[in-house]
């Protein structure tokens, strides 16, 4: 009993843990976007895709991995910061909002795509992991890299978390959230704490995407493969809730991970699913709806 | 539409409350309304009249009392099946159909009085509905803007269009929320002169802030104040009511 | 829909009617197969389009996972045709009819969302059941199904089969016609008129004695059908049905060609097929990354041209019209 705990479900729950981590950043970035902003960001997977072959891309030129975890975010938000002051920000005022966001992110999506096709070909490439070897805890081997990403992840979390329910600054962007005219009416350029926070929650798509290159490969249409996942989070979890990102990510990517153990893999992406149906449904809200609840 | 001869209370309201968080919105508030006529509900700014007026439409769900609507408890019911049993209501920020055009607006709102096996048939076939529509346009002097998108109109006209929209299925029980809210001076009275025309076919509850408006048309006020009933009476005995001029009127002079 | 709104609208319809008459036409004369096979895909996703806008642009609903109904109906049909018997009737009538029941069935976990729940919701019913497809051996797993025979119809005209390209695209073209005018004929009616409110404030609705979830579902429906009517076309004219029709490529380009052609306005979205596939095929000659260009023109349009194809020709009628009355 005690061995197929360890041998058998251990690693599956490290593992299943280190997506995690990387699967609750894309979400975050997701939830902060939407609860935030009131866009969805059908982007958001491409976003993180970038990520990863910016990664891909400075490795191959030297710079080391450490300092890509900082380049790759750092070049992201600019650049999402952009998308939404020129492209996003034209339709944000028509009454048919929702939709003409939707179909315009789902339309930069298009074209992200097959610029990465065209910058860096079709095929997988992968991205060795830096963290090489594995370390021996309760007698199974845990990929040290993955134990880092679970250490690294908890904390930008717990730094976004922190961000914004306990700095000025995030108490601005959820002022300007919660209501426009009045942020607006005291000083506060909505405006662009709409265009930053939209290039924040890309920025942590790019970083999920470049942490998670060592594990999964990095191919044009990963974003795609990825958003169904981040999406099911950030719905049960709740839209713009940041606990439920983080409480929803941990489940369903548990989910995952253990029931591959009894069902073939390529089911699991339809069982998650099942489930963010199956909340949809009865508690369209989430788990924790609502920016409110923290 | 049934006829009700004798003034038997065409709606009655039990000690009914709602509360958001911690906030009481309504307390225990008890009200019963004569059929025809205009009874209004007046107060100051949070007294509690647009959700004491939401619960009795079924907007908002009740924490805890009673309706009944005609003699039937309709305390369950959705604001769709309250419309079904002769309960309409009108809204106090503009609710039309603003891309679709004055008559369209018209045509879905009577679609309700319209045989069902009509729906699948020409929209000419629902001869009911597009007779009531025309009625309608005409009673609301909105002819010449049939074609017109209800988004184009002006504010005064816009709040013609949400009272005739309202009045299209010939509810028993007509909920008016603030009507003349915005309205210039002369569209107010135009209003007022129309509010009493109807009340004399159908019942009417009027919430409003404009004071002078309700005590000329009503032949019976409530008084709220912050989520409780502070009196009620013919408008002369509102006028007079001490507790009443020390809430609202001393605020409004 | 105004009256330079139906103007534009009935240019289009015009302008697509006689296209195909000269293409039928000048393809039989000339022996023309590229042309006119390459057309009749273009309206067979035109009939996948009309259904997206069905649900975007009259109902108000963003449906990104149409290709489901679309997929079904062609694996449906190649199945008939395969193992049952090639008969065009019977395929169309029993796709017809379970594309329906799918619809329905799909409407009861569907609805119970709106705006981009319902978006997330339609998406993730393709990709599952696509994957689901795709890990079936019965159904030829990521092969798909081969080998689907002509088929021969019977017409006053004597026998036809349709591996003649003229009467494949002719008969296709009466399929995508009858399923428009279905489609509009609703829309002159007063469940056309409450899909109509639902888009626009579907709020109010319950407050004037209509429940807007039957209406919902009864577009649900009938997307579904026109979806798996036109995806039953495919195999009749590929001769193959593959995983890849359930795919998000086809849910989204479906969108895309209903933003392009005109939200709204139905003639656009068969249009916009019509106008992606030449567009594809122009772009194709030139480099193998049509994807970002048709990508930049959607997002292009959607900021600049909202209305689409139609809509800009709306604009140019008013400006002639305008001008006119002055």
């Amino acid at each position: 009993m005690i061995e197929t705990l360890q041998f058998v479900y251990a690693p599956q729950i490290i593992n299943g843990l280190s997506i995690g981590v990387a699967v609750i950043l894309m979400a975050l970035g997701l939830t902060i976007i939407f609860g935030l902003l009131d866009v969805i960001n059908m982007s958001h997977g491409e976003f993180y895709a970038a990520g990863a072959f910016l990664g891909l891309t400075l490795v191959a030129i030297g710079v080391p991995f450490w300092v890509c975890i900082v380049l790759v975010p750092a070049v992201l938000f600019p650049l999402g910061v952009i998308t939404e002051k020129f492209l996003i920000q034209k339709v944000f005022n028509s009454k048919e909002r929702h939709i003409l966001t939707l179909l315009l992110t789902f339309g930069i999506a298009i074209v992200l795509e097959d610029l990465f096709k065209i910058i860096w070909g079709a095929n997988p490439s992968k991205l060795d992991s830096p963290i090489q070897g594995a370390v021996d805890l309760l007698g199974v081997m845990f990929p040290k890299y993955r134990l880092f990403l679970m250490i690294f992840g908890a904390l930008i979390i717990t730094g976004v978390w922190v961000l914004i329910y306990r700095t000025p600054i995030g108490a601005i962007i959820r002022a300007s959230a919660h209501d426009r005219n009045m942020a607006a009416s005291l000083g506060i350029p909505v405006t662009w704490v709409h265009a930053l926070t939209f290039g924040f929650g890309v920025a942590l798509a790019g970083l999920a995407g470049i942490l998670l290159a060592p594990i999964y490969s990095v191919f044009p249409t990963m974003g795609k493969d990825f958003i169904l996942m981040a999406f099911s989070v950030v719905i049960v979890g709740g839209l713009g809730s940041i606990k439920g990102a983080v409480v929803a990510g941990l489940l369903l990517t548990q989910l995952q991970s253990i029931s591959s153990l009894f069902i073939s893999p390529v089911w699991s992406d339809p069982l998650v699913f099942g489930v963010m149906i199956i909340v949809l449904m009865f508690k369209p809200s989430g788990l924790y709806g609502g920016l409110k609840n923290g | 539409m049934t006829e009700n001869r004798n003034n038997q209370k065409i709606l009655v309201a039990q000690e009914l409350s709602k509360s958001f968080g911690g906030l009481k919105a309504v307390e225990n508030v008890s009200f019963s309304i004569e059929q025809y006529g205009v009874t209004s509900i007046i107060g100051p700014n949070g007294a509690g009249k647009s959700t004491f007026f939401n619960l009795i439409n079924g907007a908002i769900k009740i924490d805890s009392g009673q309706v009944s609507f005609k003699g039937e408890d309709i305390t369950d019911l959705t604001p769709s099946n309250r419309l079904r049993r002769g309960m309409a209501r009108s809204f106090q920020i503009t609710n039309l159909f603003f891309d679709l055009t004055v008559l369209n607006n018209l045509q879905l709102a009577c679609q309700f009085i319209e045989d069902r096996k009509r729906l699948f048939q020409q929209l000419s076939n629902s001869r009911r509905a597009y007779e009531r529509a025309n009625e309608l346009l005409e009673s609301f002097e909105l002819e010449e803007k049939r074609d017109s998108l209800a988004g184009e109109l002006s504010h005064g006209e816009q709040r013609r269009l949400e009272i005739a929209v309202t009045m299209a299925s010939k509810p028993d029980l007509l909920l008016l929320d603030e009507p003349t809210q915005g309205m210039s001076h002369g569209d107010t009275n135009d209003t007022s002169e129309l509010i009493l025309a109807l009340s004399k076919k159908t019942t009417v509850l009027l919430i409003e802030h404009d004071v002078e408006l309700v005590m000329g048309l009503s032949k019976h006020v409530m008084v709220m104040s912050q989520g409780v009933k502070l009196a009620e009476g013919t408008p002369s005995e509102i006028r007079g009511n001490h507790d009443v001029q020390v809430a609202y009127f001393g605020e409004s002079h | 829909m105004d009256k330079t709104g139906r103007l534009a609208i009935r240019a289009v319809e015009i302008a697509l009617l006689a296209s195909a008459f000269i293409l039928v036409i000048v393809g039989t004369i000339t022996g023309d197969s590229f042309y006119l096979r390459l057309a009749t895909e273009a309206l067979i996703f035109g009939g996948l389009a009309l259904s997206v806008d069905l649900l975007l642009g009259i109902v108000g609903l963003l449906s990104l996972g149409q290709a489901l109904y679309f997929g079904f109906g062609a694996y449906l049909s190649a199945l008939i045709l395969k193992e049952v018997y090639p008969s065009f009737l019977l395929a169309m009538c029993l796709v017809g009819i379970f594309s329906a029941a799918l619809g329905y069935i799909a409407s009861f976990i569907a609805l119970r969302s709106k705006g981009v729940y319902f978006a997330l919701i339609t998406f993730g019913l393709a990709q599952v059941v696509a994957k689901g497809v795709y890990n079936t051996r019965a159904l030829g797993a990521s092969d798909g199904l081969i080998g689907v025979p002509v088929i021969k119809l019977w017409t006053p005209f004597g026998e036809l089969d349709t591996a003649n390209p003229s009467v494949l695209f002719g008969l296709t073209f009466l399929v995508i016609l009858c399923l428009y005018y279905c489609v509009k004929y609703f829309l002159t009616t007063p469940m056309g008129s409450i899909w109509r409110g639902i888009r626009s404030n579907e709020h109010r609705l319950s407050f004037i004695g209509i429940e807007s979830t039957g209406p919902k579902r009864f577009a649900f429906v009938i997307a579904a059908i026109v979806a798996g009517l036109s995806g039953a076309l495919y195999p009749i004219l590929r001769g193959f049905v593959s995983p890849e029709l359930l795919y998000f490529a086809v849910s989204g380009n479906a969108v895309i060609t209903v933003v392009l052609g005109g939200v709204g306005t139905l003639i656009g979205a068969i249009f916009g097929s019509v106008l992606l596939t030449v567009l594809k095929s122009v772009i194709g000659t030139i480099t193998a990354h049509h994807h970002i260009v048709i990508g930049l023109i959607f997002v292009f349009v959607v900021i600049a041209a909202p209305g689409g194809l139609v809509g800009w020709l709306k604009k140019k009628l008013d400006m002639r019209l305008g001008a006119d009355r002055d």
